[in-house]
């Protein structure tokens, strides 16, 4: 591997470590605010509404004047197709700034413990998600310790990312359960309940569904799943039957594991009022908050990773039919990576603006009766596309 | 060390789908309901005992408060009661706009239902959808009556003024497009797996039930009784109208949708009579400026959108003011079939029976 | 219920608080009762008919033997005859009113109801279109039952239950009406019984499950208790609530603010709001004195 390849000190790998931390924890912060930003734009756009319109771009305030001058020249100003962005800011301002109340009953420990749990779970997942299989670029050589080293797309590059991920995912499960006991309350407790039902039933069929793409390329390692299933290298093209099937029932699995429409049960605001949070105010709602749109993240960038060929263009083996010598498109690359994270993330968005609730029932239904038979099924294809063809 | 418990969970008074001030207590064992029983008078604001002590003329304006989200409807009520009361005649114009109006609020109110349902379900796109098309009807009331919601549309014996140059323009207008709009919302609902899912067989009450808890409207109708007050005791100008009264047999919360959808066509189509055949003349019936009653009594009953919707009356002589006003309010009837259909069932059919019922609160408090 | 059916009497002072009230002070908490007992009847409004026409055949023979007076009077003193009377033509309004009049009842529902139950209907009527029928106080369990079940009846829903408080009454203070629906036949029917403070009557609730709350709203609005009915608690206001807020007697005008929390109230703010509102309201409140 190419960190290892480059001997380092102790110190370098440490500073190395933790700039590549860093830049993803801000990477992540910043793409939660944008995407929240995008949900209630694309929303808006769904519903024949505006969604978010105040700051920037407007005909007031800091950037008034140009908008003004810009309208005034007859032209549109950029920043009018932006309008409402700076509310994250607010957003972020007004959760830390709010006053954080405890509950009297509360278990006051598990109550702060439950939203950090969650939040780690969430952001230690980004530890083993490889954006880009190889060197984004390398540092200068008068760069300080760190000098002459290759910034790599990836924290670290674990051979059993796979386990990894869904190890820590599973852990997340236990900041909403913590939480809404911990509130001693009712409403958060029937959600807490619901939510871990439903984690751990399409806990099976997620990781079942991930098995396809496992056991067709025959590693857990997501640099060469995503070379082998992106180009089909030694793979039949009856291989694009269960990796189809299997990224849907993964989305579908990956909109439960989120909590998100149509299986936001746990939070269902209309049925439980705020869910396992309804107790939770200021910042730990914000954790809250800020771990379900990390995983929704999460989550597209393992579908994009395991399915849609990572960073390649083409997904299920079609890249195979782009020669590698064609220019950009021939080549993988971390924009194609992040369009497709991109391009889920819009589907969740549109599930959200389009689909009702499940019942708590019919959720196990589809779990149980469904997916995990479909799963098997597509698992036990997959097989023998592997091994007959 | 371990033992089975029933939770007792309060829905409401403040949530986000109990439609107001509704509070139901629930006993929950894990998600199925055991009992449930509401519990109501968070609005209650004696409506009745104020009219008491209104003139005929004053107590209409009362009457926007209680049903506010299809207060026309009630201003009829009180308006056509108060006429009943003195045998007043009412213009036939005006009793055409009237049934314009009535039926446009009609619109408006099962819009409303829609809206509020869906997003109770969880599809929140048609919420706006049906608040785009509920908006426009209501700049129709305003420009009729200058408000949108507290209308105190009508006055004792007709109108207080003719229909506003352009309303009916309008009017056509929305006539023109609303029925695609409908089938925009059944574009996202009716097919729609999970919304039949949540829907089908939820929250039933055959019609035995219906008659015995004295339910109407939707929810009578959805049971394959084709009980509207519109035909069986023909008030305003609705005798003069051709429509027809949809029913289902189902008697679950999807017919009750598909039900209501239908009555808005319904609606539609008295709307677009009510706009072509208006007659000439004149909007307001002889009456003296103070109203004097006589002994009598009366009871008069319209369709309000979510049922029947009566208005009794007690006068006495020489009274300017009723003696006695009571008003039989839909929802409040309506509401008591929930324990029959939540119990034994599950939380989330509590929300849809509710939202099926269309309940408001403002009505059931008085 | 196994509580005995006392009414339970509104309060006639005013509850022990911070204030107490001048009620001679404050004209809304004057409480008017009405004088007449406005009850609907076919046979009043014929006596009172009767009445009137024999008052005004009074008046005309009255006017005429006056005139007869006069004319003799007049003839013996040779002066010329006075005018002969003209009979006053009551004056036609010229509006639109046509007050509906109690009429005698012609319905065949009406007739059958009476023909079945005997001599426990009081009275039947029509008026304004609406059939009445009012019935033994004691017996209005067995008409509703008739009402429901009887073949050429059939009506099946009740549509509405309510009440009416008449302190001026002669031997009764309520009226209870029941509006009945039959689906079937598209048809409605009035039944009406009254009955005198402290009276119980039977809950409707075993017939149309309907009354059920319909009758807690008339217990809750007017303390009426009725027996047989499986819940019969307040419904729209609190438990606790004093008095019964549509009977007559009740005042449209409220005891004022009485939770405010002196002793939080540094510098006597909510205190001033509280005195100036209850003077808008025209309540005159006095401070009790300290002890």
């Amino acid at each position: 591997m190419p960190s290892q390849a480059i001997p380092m000190t102790l110190t370098q790998t440490l500073t190395m470590g933790l700039i590549q931390i860093l830049a993803v924890l801000i990477a992540v912060f910043i793409m939660v605010p944008l995407l929240t930003f995008a949900e209630r734009k694309v929303i808006g756009y769904m519903q024949v509404r505006l969604g978010a319109t105040r700051l920037a771009g407007g005909h007031v305030g800091i950037t008034g004047p140009m908008n003004r001058a810009m309208w005034a020249m007859g032209k549109v100003p950029m920043l009018s197709l932006l309008r409402g962005l700076p509310i994250f800011i607010a957003d972020a301002l007004k959760l830390i700034t709010k006053e954080d109340i405890i509950p009297a009953k509360a278990d006051r420990g598990v109550f702060t413990l439950a939203p950090i749990i969650s939040v780690m779970a969430a952001f230690g997942v980004f530890a083993a998600v490889a954006y880009f299989p190889g060197t984004l670029f390398v540092f200068p050589k008068g760069f300080p310790i760190v000098g002459g080293l290759p910034f790599q797309g990836f924290i670290t590059d674990v051979n059993v990312g796979l386990l990894f991920i869904l190890g820590l995912a599973s852990v997340g499960v236990y900041g909403i359960v913590l939480g809404a006991w911990a509130s001693n309350s009712k409403y958060p407790l029937l959600g807490s309940l619901r939510s871990a039902a439903q984690i751990i039933s399409y806990e099976v069929p997620l990781t079942l569904s991930l098995l396809v793409p496992v056991l067709l390329s025959g590693s857990l390692n997501f640099k060469d799943m995503a070379v082998a299933l992106a180009t089909g290298q030694g793979l039949s093209p009856l291989a694009i039957i269960p990796l189809f099937i299997g990224f849907f029932i993964y989305l579908t699995c990956g909109f439960a594991e989120t909590n998100r429409v149509p299986f936001d049960l746990a939070e269902a605001e209309t049925e439980l009022v705020a869910g396992f949070h309804t107790e939770y105010s200021g910042m730990k709602f914000g954790f809250f908050y800020l771990a379900e749109y990390a995983n929704m993240i999460v989550v597209s960038a393992l579908a994009t990773a395991f399915f849609l060929g990572g960073h390649f263009l083409l997904p299920f083996g079609l890249q195979r039919f782009v020669p590698a010598s064609a220019p950009f498109i021939g080549q993988p690359s971390f924009l194609f990576f992040f369009l497709k994270v991109c391009l889920i993330l819009f589907a969740f968005l549109w599930v959200r603006a389009t689909l009702p609730r499940y019942r708590y029932d019919q959720l196990m239904d589809v779990g149980w009766k469904w997916l995990i038979p479909l799963t098997l099924v597509n698992l036990f294809v997959a097989a023998l596309i592997r091994f007959a063809f | 060390m371990f033992k089975n418990e029933e939770m007792e969970i309060n829905l409401g008074p403040q949530h986000p789908s109990t439609h107001g001030v509704l509070r139901v207590k629930l006993r929950l064992d894990g998600e199925t309901v055991v009992s449930c029983k509401p519990v109501i008078g968070y609005l209650h604001r004696g409506v009745e005992k104020i009219c008491e002590n209104k003139s005929y003329f004053q107590g209409q304006v009362w009457t926007d408060r209680m049903d506010y989200v299809a207060s026309i409807s009630n201003n009829l009520g009180w308006a056509e009661g108060v006429e009943k009361l003195f045998g007043i005649e009412v213009p036939r114009r005006a009793k055409y706009i009237r049934t314009l109006l009535t039926e446009q609020n009609r619109l408006a109110s099962h819009l409303l239902w829609l809206a509020t349902h869906a997003l109770d379900i969880g599809a929140m796109t048609v919420f706006l959808y049906a608040f785009r098309e509920r908006e426009y009807l209501l700049d129709l009331f305003e420009s009729f009556c200058g408000a949108r919601l507290t209308t105190t549309a009508f006055r004792i014996g007709g109108l207080r003024e003719d229909l506003p140059p352009g309303f009916i323009k309008q009017a056509q207008v929305f006539q023109d497009r609303f029925l695609d709009c409908v089938d925009e919302y059944e574009t996202l609902l009716t097919e729609n797996r999970i919304w039949k899912k949540r829907t089908i067989g939820v929250a039933r009450l055959n019609a035995e039930d219906c008659i015995a808890l004295g339910v109407t409207g939707p929810v009578l109708r959805a049971a394959g009784v084709p009980y509207d007050i519109r035909k069986a005791f023909p008030y305003a100008a609705y005798g003069e109208m051709a429509f027809e009264v949809p029913t289902r047999t189902e008697a679950d919360t999807y017919a009750r949708y598909l039900v209501r959808l239908a009555e808005m066509r319904q609606s539609h189509r008295i709307i677009q009579q009510c706009l072509e055949g208006l007659p000439e003349g004149p909007v307001m019936a002889k009456i003296p400026k103070i109203l004097k009653s006589e002994v009598n009594e009366v009871y008069h009953p319209i369709e309000a959108p979510k049922g029947e919707l009566g208005y009794y009356f007690v006068g006495e002589k020489g009274g300017t003011m009723p003696y006695r006003m009571h008003v039989r309010a839909p929802s409040f009837v309506n509401l008591q079939a929930l324990p029959k259909m939540v119990e034994g069932r599950l939380l989330a059919d509590v929300i849809a029976a509710i939202g099926t019922l269309d309940v408001v609160l403002g009505e059931i408090d008085r | 219920m196994s509580e005995p059916n006392t009414p339970e009497v509104p309060p006639a002072e005013a509850p022990s608080g911070p204030y107490r009230y001048d009620l001679a002070a404050s004209p809304q908490r004057q409480i008017v009762l009405p004088k007449t007992a406005p009850v609907p009847s076919l046979a009043t409004y014929k006596a009172e008919v009767l009445a009137q026409a024999a008052a005004d055949e009074a008046k005309w023979q009255k006017q005429l033997a006056d005139f007869e007076v006069a004319k003799a009077k007049a003839e013996a003193e040779g002066k010329d005859a006075p005018k002969a009377p003209v009979r006053a033509v009551p004056r036609k309004d010229d509006n639109d009113l046509k007050t509906p009049w109690p009429v005698e009842a012609v319905d065949p529902d009406l007739l059958s109801l009476q023909g079945l139950l005997g001599d426990r209907a009081e009275e039947i009527f029509q008026q304004a279109g609406e059939l009445v029928c009012q019935v033994k106080k004691e017996a209005i369990l067995e008409a509703l039952e008739l009402c429901r079940d009887e073949g050429d009846l059939r009506y099946e829903m009740l549509a509405d239950e309510c009440a009416t408080h008449y302190p001026a009454g002669k031997d009764f203070t309520f009226s209870v009406v029941y509006h009945l629906t039959s689906i079937s036949r598209q048809k409605r029917l009035r039944l009406r019984i009254l009955i005198p403070e402290g009276f119980a009557p039977a809950s409707a609730c075993e017939i149309y499950p309907s009354a059920n709350w319909m009758e807690r709203e008339i217990y809750d609005m007017l303390g009426i208790r009725f027996t047989g009915h499986p819940d019969m608690t307040r419904i729209l206001c609190p438990e606790d609530w004093e008095g019964y807020p549509l009977r007559k007697e009740y005042p449209t005008v409220g005891w004022g603010q009485r939770d405010i929390d002196f002793r939080e109230d540094r510098g006597g703010v909510l205190n001033r709001i509280a005195m100036t509102t209850a003077g808008q309201l025209g309540i005159n409140l006095k401070q009790p004195k300290a002890d």
